[in-house]
């Protein structure tokens, strides 16, 4: 009881600095200095990677196990691994080709604004489930496709990163 | 005086001071806050393919040369590399591979003297069956497209520094997705 009453304790910090030194360390080491730092839209699990070209720009197109998003807009819904019946096109997914025709139109008119050169092709990052059949991939490429869109950049996981 | 001075060393005391380590502390937990939340702990990257496109523009000229068609095709079992020539004759060649990781292997070291063969040829042209998993194919995309550790440097033609180091890191550096056809 007595011990209680008015006794100074010193807090030994040293292990704790230990720690810390430690952690410091390892967050600095693997510091991304990556142009664009993305998460991983959540139910997505990417394919892992040897690649060392690092994304550069947001994705585009979101594939999830349940649906395809175009930024934040919902386009379809897929089922049984699948675009639900209704969404398809001649082989493509109508309701995002529709999406990705607006996104061409903007991004021509912003390179006739800007004066670039006249390119009609355009480029597109995927970010898709690695469980997904190439049945699927097919049709959003084919939709892309339609929309002039030839280039596919797909988000994967970086080995060991 | 050298006297002296010895006599006032002797004086010395040596107090145990105690160093204040909380503004330390203060410093180290800022910084491991700040480094945790920014923290990327999946390191993401990309892989370029291509899709066919049709276009109504004359071809190229240098296209009517005898040059060197390398065509995949993967299914869920196999994947098989036949090479073709453009014209005449086409001395068409094919390899088989299990799809499995020392199948992809050995497609990548075929690949890699496929290239030896015609240096110019960056492209490969991929047709994969429908039921395909797309973490399988982006193996195989992997086993095409990057260089391997020992693989040689082929050299390229052009001066732009962006082709030239394109060279150091890719194989295959443009793939087209053939499969993708309405």
């Amino acid at each position: 009881m007595s011990s209680s009453v008015g006794e100074a304790i010193s807090l030994d910090l040293k292990p704790m600095l230990d720690v810390f030194s430690v952690l410091i360390t390892f967050l600095l080491m693997t510091f991304s200095s990556d142009p664009i730092s993305h998460d991983v839209s959540p139910g997505i699990e990417l394919p892992e990677s040897k690649t060392i070209i690092s994304l550069d720009e947001v994705p585009s197109i979101t594939v999830t196990k349940t649906e395809i998003r175009v930024g934040d807009i919902k386009v379809a819904n897929i089922i049984a691994g699948d675009v639900e019946e209704k969404a398809r096109e001649q082989g493509a997914v109508y309701p995002l080709w529709e999406e990705l025709k607006k996104i061409q139109k903007n991004n021509q008119r912003i390179l006739e604004r800007l004066g670039g050169k006249e390119d009609k092709t355009g480029t597109l990052t995927m970010e898709m489930d690695d469980s997904h059949r190439f049945k699927l991939m097919k049709r959003i490429m084919l939709s892309g496709q339609q929309a002039d869109f030839i280039t596919f950049k797909l988000m994967v996981a970086k080995q060991g990163g | 005086m050298s006297l002296h001075r010895k006599k006032r060393r002797k004086r010395i005391e040596y107090k145990e001071i105690e160093l204040n380590i909380m503004p330390f502390v203060d410093v180290f937990s800022m910084l491991n806050t700040f480094l945790l939340f920014s923290a990327v702990f999946i390191m993401i990257g990309i892989t370029e393919v291509q899709i066919p496109f049709l276009t109504n523009a004359p071809p190229p000229k240098e296209k009517s040369a005898r040059f060197l068609n390398i065509n995949i095709d993967v299914t869920k079992e196999k994947i098989e590399i036949v090479r073709t020539y453009s014209m005449p004759p086409a001395d068409e060649m094919k390899w088989e591979f299990t799809f499995n990781k020392d199948g992809i292997e050995q497609m990548h070291r075929r690949l890699v003297s496929l290239r030896k063969e015609d240096p110019d040829i960056d492209k490969v042209t991929l047709f994969s069956d429908d039921d395909v998993i797309y973490k399988d194919l982006s193996n195989v995309l992997d086993a095409i497209k990057l260089r391997f550790e020992g693989d040689p440097i082929f050299a390229v033609k052009s001066s732009d520094k962006k082709e030239q180091e394109a060279a150091t890191i890719f194989l295959y550096p443009k793939i087209v997705m053939g499969s993708v056809m309405l």
